[in-house]
């Protein structure tokens, strides 16, 4: 049950869209293990690049996220929203889009960096 | 406090447990806790000694919940209901003030019941009964992992541990933990139905003491218990493992039951339209079935599988499910496992019995089925 | 027969060869005397003079060899051995054809002694390793003392005391001799008043016994009916860097006195037994702290409040760990008309950060007790609390007030990130409550709806984590436990007291999940009871806490 198969370890590849648009792609397990390893690199990635107005979070290869995992995507969130990045989660799977529901984040973590502050979860 | 109604004519000691037990029985059927609790504080009023309380009128009808559960006469829910308001009059029994506390006088025992055993009351009676009997007692509860009754055993330093296993499926865990508790230096008594209704399981585990009951085990903790060799290994208990079938058989189990299951709906279409519920079902009985094989090969017992499949033939037939629906499942078993010759002549043997037990009982029994809801 | 020329011939040459001989050598007739021995011989027995009786020379184990010989010749058997003079033989028989025996001593008194060394240090080296498994195999600290005072009075003594280095004003002491051990707390006593004792306590080295003056034993060391001492040692036990105590030998006043080789294997068994206690000491002191810790954050035991059935059920991740992510709590109601609240939560992460938080949240929510009859407000302050520009851990909680009301309880339910819990009606029905909200920790301003819930007597409401629903496992290994299995258990659940509802709530996610790896596992039921309304709450047969 608990072999390491490639396709649970955590995967992470970017590519610059354009001059001020970044495209991180995750796959694999985003979980109580991996999610400093996530958190470090998108925080160098945003530390490299000054003039970067969007990160885009490809997560479509997402097979697991676990509340270690959501609290790395809120870190990084905060992070983008100091930094005035516009943070996109593209490509959520339904069981983070689950997820993000039942924890009361995927307003916060999706509406554009102005209205980010507060909004009641859509039900 | 006790608003206690006595009972209508004085009873004969005799006549006491059997009339305390059916009012027991009663109030725990129909779901009344209250009940349940007036009809034990009355029994004590009455002069019924609290050991005789415990283990003939609360152990008589947990025996019997247990009856009727496997008669389909009670779902796992009911029987859920039913112990935890027997663990009620229990907890109420050791408040009561005319069961006055005993001084603890011959020593520390902890009572404990193995990883994955839930059906903690029998050992919760031991434990009263001893602490009745002057014991200072440490009940630990139903599935207790290992390494907390070893810690618990470092910390409190006990005379022996009482270990309880109803679940012959338990045995390697049992055995794994009655090591662990001798390797302390502490020694072990077990009982409960895993061990056989002869305690052989309990001498092939190397465990220092066993009785067949909680009165047998207070009688037999008498005697002082001798501890083991500190150097006694597991694998001295069991030679037979060293063919590696159990180790390699429990290893594949999932995979074990996925190709019975599979087999399963080749020759049997209609399973395929099961629905989620029923899938679930089939799926957890060749579960058990495969379950109950590992834990015959890790005892080297035939009759440890060959009794699992007859007396799931007797629940199937209670169901309205045609028992001879077990042979398909052991065809396909044995031939999943067709290279572990120990296994193959484990289920060969069984295959017989249970084909035996079932020309004894001729065709299926047109069977009162109940479908056991309370009132 | 032979001529006496050649006799006299014969004589001369074994005379030559006999005093040549670098050996012992003593020739026996067969009437029992002296024929001839040598010089060599004569050394060790002067009186072993021609002539004389075999029985008044020769010691009593050669007399044994000879007469054997001469009765019962066995010429495979060992030669036999015996002291002679001080020294050890072994003795070799040749048989002449007159019936002349002529009997050669070979010294092997080095050979002996190296033998019994080596026997002895086989002895002590498995005697070693048997007491190491014997003093390892238990982490507690009496059970410890005792092993180490049992053996040690069984191999290396009389008697053994074991001493504990001091705490407070009490000694801990072992005693043991060769009928058993028995363990002491004794005060007013001074390690001070035992020569090297103090010394050892505070791990010094020994001093040698020759040194030790046995006659200072005080009373309280030596066991009773001991009798006089004659020779004491004190060692120290030597534990991990620390000091784990002391170890007295002592010998009865007609034993031989303790020889060096004896001390220096007793300073080997100290460090073994000093090790075993020191270990135990640790583990005790570890446990303690865990222990102690673990009462604050292990979750309270249930029971009935204010006629409200409130049962609980936790499994950690771990099984070596019981302080997990999951927690809850009930703050039953201070009078019955009161409301009892109760709080389930998840928070994110493992081990002793997530058990700070847990802390954290626990606290915060007890304080705002006051506040509890709006569920948003406190939880409002509570993520007030909670926030930090280190860090984006978090909490999902579930949290309900209820209240009896006539037969029935009142509920109000609010969910803050957390799965809705599900409410099993008496027809079977499963229903999620309607109450949804923000996790608390990282967001500056939450939200929640809070949902007003009624139970009938026999109905409960289920409150649960995720590592219930998203255990992993079934028969076929990989699959989710998940909501639907969740709601079809439930169903069977009606009528069902409160605790009867989380046991079975919680063996089914366990059996689920069997050998898995699993996440935090709680659940909590609140139940109205069943029965009759008549009852007043507080007169029910189980008020207060279980077992």
């Amino acid at each position: 049950m608990t072999d390491p198969s490639p396709a649970r370890i955590l995967h992470l590849s970017s590519t610059a869209v354009g001059p001020d648009v970044l495209r991180i792609t995750v796959r694999g397990e985003l979980d109580v293990d991996s999610a400093a390893e996530f958190q470090d690199a998108v925080t160098e990635h945003l530390a490299a690049r000054s003039g970067l107005r969007a990160l885009r979070v490809d997560c479509g290869g997402l097979v697991l996220c676990d509340s270690m995992g959501l609290s790395a995507l809120l870190m990084v969130h905060r992070r983008t929203t100091a930094l005035g990045v516009s943070l996109h989660l593209e490509e959520r799977p339904p069981a983070l889009d689950r997820l993000l529901a039942v924890t009361g984040t995927l307003d916060h973590l999706t509406a554009p960096p102005a209205a980010a502050a507060s909004t009641p979860p859509s039900s | 406090m006790t608003t206690s109604s006595a009972p209508p004519a004085p009873l004969t000691a005799g006549d006491q447990v059997p009339f305390y037990t059916s009012r027991l029985w009663e109030a725990v059927r129909a779901g009344d806790e209250y009940a349940a609790g007036t009809g034990v504080r009355d029994a004590l009023t009455d002069g019924v000694p609290p050991e005789t309380l415990l283990l003939d009128v609360i152990g008589g009808v947990q025996r019997r919940v247990g009856a009727e559960w496997a008669a389909n006469r009670l779902s796992v829910a009911q029987e859920h209901a039913a112990t935890a308001i027997n663990e009620r009059v229990i907890a109420l029994l050791a408040q009561h003030p005319d069961v006055p506390p005993v001084p603890p006088a011959r020593g520390r025992i902890t009572v404990a019941c193995v990883d994955g055993e839930w059906h903690a009351l029998p050992a919760r009676l031991l434990a009263e009964v001893l602490r009745l009997r002057g014991w200072r007692v440490d009940y630990l509860g139903a599935q207790v992992p290992a390494p907390h009754l070893i810690a618990h055993l470092h910390l409190t330093n006990p005379d022996l541990v009482a270990l309880s296993s109803s679940l012959v499926t338990r045995l390697p865990a049992a055995h794994a933990t009655i090591t662990a508790c001798q390797a302390t230096g502490v020694p072990v008594l077990v009982g409960g139905a895993a061990f056989g209704s002869d305690g052989r399981h309990a001498r092939q585990l190397g465990a220092d003491a066993w009785a067949p009951d909680a009165r047998q085990a207070a009688e037999r903790l008498r005697r002082p218990l001798t501890r083991r060799k500190a150097d006694h290994q597991a694998i001295d208990d069991l030679p037979h493992l060293a063919d590696q079938e159990y180790t390699l058989a429990a290893r594949g189990s999932r995979q074990l039951v996925r190709e019975v299951l599979a087999g399963l709906e080749s020759r049997f279409p209609t399973l395929l339209d099961y629905d989620d519920v029923q899938r679930d079902h089939t799926a957890q009985d060749v579960a058990h079935l495969v379950e109950f094989l590992t834990a015959a090969l890790y005892t080297d017992d035939t009759e440890l599988f060959s009794g699992f499949l007859v007396w799931t033939a007797d629940v199937l037939r209670a169901r309205a499910v045609p028992p001879e629906s077990l042979l398909p499942a052991l065809d396909l078993l044995e031939r999943a496992l067709r290279d572990f010759p120990r296994a193959v002549g484990l289920i060969t043997r069984s295959r017989q019995a249970l084909s035996r037990a079932l020309r004894a009982s001729g065709p299926p029994a047109a069977r009162q089925l109940d479908p056991g809801q309370p009132a | 027969m032979v001529n006496s020329a050649e006799r006299s011939a014969d004589n001369a040459w074994s005379d030559a060869a006999l005093h040549a001989a670098p050996y012992p050598v003593l020739v026996a007739d067969p009437v029992g005397t002296v024929r001839r021995a040598n010089e060599a011989f004569g050394l060790l027995v002067p009186d072993a003079v021609e002539g004389s009786a075999l029985c008044e020379v020769l010691p009593d184990w050669l007399l044994l060899a000879h007469d054997r010989l001469s009765a019962a010749p066995a010429p495979h058997a060992p030669p036999p051995r015996g002291e002679v003079a001080g020294r050890s033989f072994e003795a070799h028989a040749t048989r002449l054809p007159e019936g002349e025996v002529v009997w050669w001593l070979t010294d092997d008194t080095d050979v002996r002694l190296a033998e019994r060394r080596l026997l002895q240090e086989r002895n002590r080296t498995a005697f070693l390793a048997r007491a190491s498994n014997e003093l390892l195999s238990s982490l507690n600290l009496d059970r410890c003392m005792e092993v180490a005072g049992r053996l040690a009075a069984a191999h290396l003594a009389d008697a053994a005391v074991v001493i504990a280095p001091p705490r407070g004003r009490a000694l801990s002491v072992v005693s043991a001799d060769g009928t058993g051990a028995h363990s002491r707390q004794l005060t007013g006593v001074a390690p001070e008043s035992v020569p090297g004792l103090a010394e050892a306590l505070r791990g010094f080295p020994p001093v040698p016994s020759r040194w030790i003056d046995p006659a200072a034993a005080p009373e309280w060391l030596v066991p009773e009916d001991f009798g006089p001492v004659g020779a004491m040692v004190v060692t120290p036990l030597p534990g991990h860097g620390v000091p784990a105590g002391a170890l007295v030998l002592l010998r009865r006043a007609h034993h031989a006195a303790f020889s060096e080789s004896e001390e220096s294997f007793a300073r080997l068994f100290a460090a073994r037994a000093g090790a075993a206690m020191s270990a135990a000491r640790l583990y005790a002191e570890q446990a303690q702290i865990t222990e102690t810790l673990m009462r604050e954050l292990l979750p309270p035991r249930v029971g009935q409040v204010g006629g409200v059935e409130f049962a609980a059920r936790y499994r950690a991740a771990k099984d070596g760990e019981r302080v997990g992510g999951d927690f809850y709590d009930i703050h039953p109601a201070a009078a019955p008309q009161d409301e009892s609240l109760v709080v389930l939560g998840d928070v994110c992460g493992k081990g002793l950060d997530a058990a700070v938080l847990t802390g954290k949240i626990r606290n915060t929510l007890h304080a705002l007790l006051p506040l509890s009859g709006d569920h948003v407000r406190m939880l409002r302050l509570l993520n007030g609390a909670l926030l930090s520009s280190h860090h984006t851990r978090f909490a999902t909680l579930v949290m309900a007030s209820a209240r009896r009301r006539a037969d029935r309880v009142e509920l109000r339910v609010t969910c803050a990130g957390h799965p809705a819990p599900l409410v099993v009606r008496a027809d079977g029905r499963v229903a999620e409550v309607e109450t949804h909200g923000n996790l608390v920790g990282v967001l500056p301003e939450i939200d929640a709806v809070t949902a007003p819930l009624i139970l009938a007597p026999g109905e409960s409401l289920v409150l649960f984590t995720d590592g219930i629903t998203e255990s992993k496992g079934g028969p076929l290994g990989d699959e989710l436990f998940g909501d639907a299995r969740l709601r079809r258990a439930l169903a069977h659940c009606a009528g069902m007291p409160a605790e009867a509802v989380a046991e079975h709530v919680q063996m089914l996610a366990t059996e689920w999940v069997g050998v898995n790896k699993h996440d935090d596992m709680a659940v909590v039921t609140v139940t109205a009871p069943r029965g009759s309304s008549r009852r007043a709450p507080g007169g029910t047969p189980t008020e207060g806490h279980g077992a």
